[in-house]
């Protein structure tokens, strides 16, 4: 028979042989991404020459041997992790990778969602973004200021409503997309919810559950990044190309609203990157404005969520009452019984 | 009876080979759905095979299936398949015995007579095992179905509680015991796969002793080798000249009305001269006449 | 017959195709063709694909195909195969329609 490589699936919780992988990985100048939950390797006599994983509805860490390139292996590799995707149920899938690799991938049926600086790029496999950009375009409302607000709320707290509030008044239409992502503490289904009771006065308001393509720190992948110290700064300039030239266009978005940050510096870093890489002239969509608004205070410090959260702990309800709006207030007391 | 030197192994779950071996005029076309197609495939290879048999590209070569053994999940579904549209050979993987024939055999004849096929569908034993080497003088015998039987070589030589070698000693036996049992049951006779692809002598060398043994073909994994082996099997020079005299003194024979052939004084019989006609009919098929030879 | 699951059944080599069913609630067949070949033989291998869903008495599905140069053979089968995946069919299927 011509190929003598064996295809074998297995999952996380078998160490010995996701060790072996990171082996194989390490030799190609590859990281192993710790979030993979199923791994399909391909070998031949025992030794790894090809593997891959999949992470939810990305693929991950895909590499072939060096010396076994260009024989095609890549495409019974992607069969096998596509297979490996659909019987786990999912049927549409992303994945990060150089942009050298465009071309194998488009033979595996992905396209091109966005590139950066020749060091990233973002592929999907279905016509998800086209379907998102269809919905988006029905949504889209009219005017001369449309904002746009990308806000994570863990819980939505006064300083999240004065935000939202400042940027109603501030724009024609406002558009608030809620971050997916259930790393948070409090689950997105919660957050939403207290979203939509504390902005419910508010008429111009539209929320949108989060999609697939804002990317989130634990979506973006580093383990083909080789200069660590630029982690940051692509995510941020893929996540923000995205927003400018996939999905602000459909809306008409014309401003960005965030909050000033006086304490992270990896979000103020974020946001003063936000302003150059949305306003940027070299990209053929029309250019955001980011609008910095400062945090209201209670007490001379910022209200911040991390800020509820550790009242939430402290169970300092008193001082937890003044910096959330009622909504949230009563989300909180009624479930202090659960763990958080 | 037909030539069948060279049996492509067609793995039936490979695309690309399904769709071209054809292109490499085998003997016989061999889509394999047993051993060489992963379990999450069966189903898929099957319906391929199931296709590619009824592709006019497959009309006029011989094809073959070598199907799942009919006490796995799979056997009957292969059979209904594959005899349904009409496959010339049906490879049975591990024949132990005469009662694994004949199973085969009412199965198969189940299928034709459901979908009024009228060509016979012809079986070829795989001897796998210690127990069908035994066995093998029997089972060529059992039905006129049978075209022949086979020596497959990796699953023999594990029941041996061994290891397969380049000289190849181990299967001296089985070969000579196939060999043999086939010719008292006047069938054909087929060698095992030569599976490494890279060594060139190494197949050449396993070739001809397998043709001095008397085979009348092998399995072959890769169409590089039909080459090789059809020329290995071409007759030589003076195996061509041979047979051309005797061609030429049975003709003379029956012009002139005489009982006997005979060459220099020496009779000449039937099957020499049967032989003679084969040697120039093979001569004829690997390009070795040309037309002032005939 | 009737499409209950998800399935999928091909490869993404060359001269194979790789095929994803799915059952949806309209009457209809949609059909996603992703295909080297797609500005020559792209209503041809649609007609195909419908076709053959039609003499299997299949509906209420989207079939989403990347095709890598296969033949009509290959296109069938594949198709066939992850139909009869996706109705989860132990029983023998009935030749004739396929």
């Amino acid at each position: 028979m011509e190929s003598s490589i064996e295809f074998s699936q297995f999952n996380s919780t078998n160490v010995r042989r996701v060790r072996r992988v990171k082996e194989f990985l390490k030799k190609n100048q590859l990281e192993l991404s710790t979030d993979i939950e199923l791994f399909v390797v391909g070998k031949e006599d025992d030794n790894i020459i090809a593997c891959g994983g999949v992470a939810g509805k990305v693929l991950k860490s895909i590499a072939v041997a060096k010396e076994r390139r260009g024989e095609g292996i890549i495409l019974k590799l992607m069969t096998e992790l596509l297979n490996a995707a659909y019987n786990n149920n999912q049927n549409e899938l992303f994945l990060f990778s150089t942009p050298n690799n465009i071309e194998f991938f488009r033979d595996c049926g992905f396209h091109l969602i966005e590139e950066c600086d020749g060091e990233v790029m973002l592929m999907e496999n279905s016509k998800n973004l086209q379907n998102y950009q269809k919905k988006l375009t029905k949504l889209k409302k009219d005017g001369d200021v449309i904002g746009s607000i990308v806000m994570n709320a863990n819980p939505f707290t006064l300083g999240h409503r004065y935000l939202v509030e400042e940027a109603s008044k501030r724009s024609d239409w406002l558009h608030l997309f809620v971050v997916r992502e259930d790393a948070s503490e409090f689950k997105f289904a919660d957050r939403i919810e207290l979203i939509k009771k504390g902005t419910s006065h508010l008429k111009n308001v539209t929320i949108h559950e989060g999609s697939d393509y804002i990317i989130s720190k634990a979506t973006f992948p580093t383990y083909f990044i080789k200069d660590k110290g630029m982690i940051n700064e692509l995510h941020a300039k893929l996540d923000l190309n995205i927003f400018r030239n996939q999905l602000a266009p459909y809306l008409g978005i014309t401003h960005r609203f965030v909050g000033t940050e006086p304490y992270c510096k990896v979000t103020n870093n974020y946001n003063q990157n936000m302003k150059k890489i949305l306003a940027d002239k070299q990209s053929k969509f029309q250019p955001i404005e980011v609008v910095e608004i400062p945090r209201i205070e209670f007490e001379n410090q910022a209200i911040s969520a991390s800020r509820v959260r550790k009242l939430l702990q402290e169970k300092n309800y008193e001082e937890l009452k003044s910096i959330v709006p009622p909504s949230t207030y009563e989300f909180l007391i009624k479930n202090r019984t659960l763990s958080l | 009876m037909k030539l069948r030197r060279s049996m492509l192994f067609v793995p039936g779950s490979n695309t690309a080979m399904v769709c071209n071996a054809y292109v490499y005029k085998p003997d016989t076309v061999m889509f394999d759905l047993e051993d060489s197609v992963a379990l999450a495939e069966k189903d898929s290879a099957r319906l391929m095979v199931y296709h590619a048999l009824k592709h006019f590209v497959y009309k006029d070569i011989e094809t073959a299936v070598r199907v799942n053994p009919l006490d796995s999940p799979y056997g009957h579904l292969d059979l209904e398949a594959v005899v349904t549209a009409g496959v010339d050979i049906v490879r049975l993987p591990k024949t132990d015995s005469v009662e694994d024939v004949l199973a085969m055999q009412e199965a198969i004849e189940k299928i034709e007579k459901k979908t009024g096929r009228t060509k016979k569908t012809l079986l070829l034993a795989a001897i796998e095992s210690a127990q069908g080497v035994v066995n093998a003088v029997d089972i060529a015998r059992c039905t006129p179905r049978l075209m022949g039987i086979a020596l497959g070589a990796e699953d023999y030589v594990r029941d041996l509680r061994t290891q397969r070698t380049r000289a190849g000693h181990e299967l001296s036996a089985a070969r000579s015991q196939i060999l043999i049992a086939a010719r008292a049951a006047k069938i054909q006779a087929f060698d095992s796969v030569f599976s490494d692809v890279r060594d060139k002598e190494g197949f050449i060398e396993e070739v001809k002793k397998i043709k001095n043994l008397g085979f009348d073909g092998k399995s072959l994994v890769n169409p590089n080798q039909i080459y090789l082996l059809h020329h290995i099997y071409a007759p030589s020079q003076e195996e061509i000249e041979w047979a051309l005299e005797v061609v030429e003194a049975a003709e003379y024979a029956k012009r002139n009305g005489l009982g006997v052939v005979s060459i220099d004084g020496r009779m000449v019989d039937a099957p020499v001269v049967a032989r003679a006609e084969f040697t120039l009919k093979l001569a004829k098929i690997s390009g070795f006449m040309g037309e002032d030879d005939e | 017959m009737k499409v209950v699951n998800s399935a999928h059944a091909g490869t993404l080599e060359s001269s194979d195709a790789y095929i994803q069913i799915n059952p949806i609630n309209e009457d209809i067949v949609e059909i996603e063709l992703e295909s080297s070949v797609e500005e020559l033989y792209g209503e041809m291998i649609e007609e195909l694909i419908r076709e053959t869903l039609k003499q299997m008495e299949v509906s209420h599905v989207h079939v989403k195909i990347q095709d890598k140069g296969a033949l009509d053979l290959v296109l069938k089968a594949r198709l066939q195969a992850a139909v009869l995946r996706a109705c989860q069919l132990s029983r023998n299927p009935d030749w004739s329609l396929l």
